[in-house]
């Protein structure tokens, strides 16, 4: 009886483990995505007012920059941390 | 004898306050940093960025500044919300290392820069340090010179 609950927590804990990798690893895979359609957003409202294509272009190179940014200092603590 | 149900006992209420906590952790982390990305990477946070920053740079115009001018502005104006990074830096105490002592029980800090004669907030550290040895011993001073 205290083996098979035993057996149970385990099995459960692997799952959730392989679900919140695969939900990670959801997110890092879509991260992209969100980020171009964030840039685009961005780039459009900027050359709605006038500014010209070229440096509105340049802006949401920096703002998509971001992302990278963040992953570093992600990874840089994750890093630190092991 | 009876050490090994009570030990068997213990195991099995480890496993299951694992599998508790790692449940809770799969379900609130994802969302977690699902709704932080979204606040920044989103089609709604670009837009509403892109907003902000247009309108400075409308006023700018409207304001006769030079385009040139405006469009730098502009830029440095957006660095603020993109210098994610530094901010980062920043709160993590200008990008020390944490490093766990066992033997002492807690956390150090230590950075590259400490090698090097101490980071500004070290420096800030000592000299708050330093202010309030000084005040002490001035009131320590003052006590002495009352009972005198």
């Amino acid at each position: 009886m205290g083996r098979s609950l035993l057996i149970v927590s385990v099995i459960s804990a692997a799952v959730n483990v392989t679900r919140l990798l695969s939900s990670l690893l959801i997110i890092y895979l879509t991260l992209g995505w969100k980020v171009r359609k964030a840039k685009k957003a961005f780039e459009k409202e900027l050359i709605k007012q006038g500014m010209p294509k070229e440096d509105a272009k340049r802006m949401s190179a920096r703002y998509a920059a971001l992302k990278d940014e963040a992953l570093n200092t992600l990874k840089r603590s994750i890093r630190t941390f092991s | 004898m009876s050490e090994r149900p009570e030990k068997k006992k213990h195991v099995m209420e480890d496993a299951e306050e694992i599998k508790q906590i790692l449940g809770a952790v799969s379900t609130e982390v994802p969302g977690l940093i699902k709704s932080i990305i979204a606040s920044v990477f989103s089609e709604e946070a670009g837009k509403s960025m892109g907003k902000a920053a247009a309108a400075f740079y409308k006023e700018l115009k409207d304001s006769g500044m030079p385009d040139t001018v405006a469009v730098k502005m502009t830029e440095d104006y957006i660095s603020v919300f993109t210098s994610l990074g530094d901010v980062l830096k920043k709160a993590g105490g200008h990008g020390g290392k944490l490093r766990l002592d066992v033997s002492k029980g807690k956390p150090e800090v230590e950075s590259e820069k400490e090698m090097e004669g101490g980071t500004p907030a070290q420096e800030l550290e000592k000299e708050i340090e330093r202010r309030v040895r000084q005040r002490l011993a001035e009131r320590r001073r003052e006590d002495e010179e009352d009972e005198d």
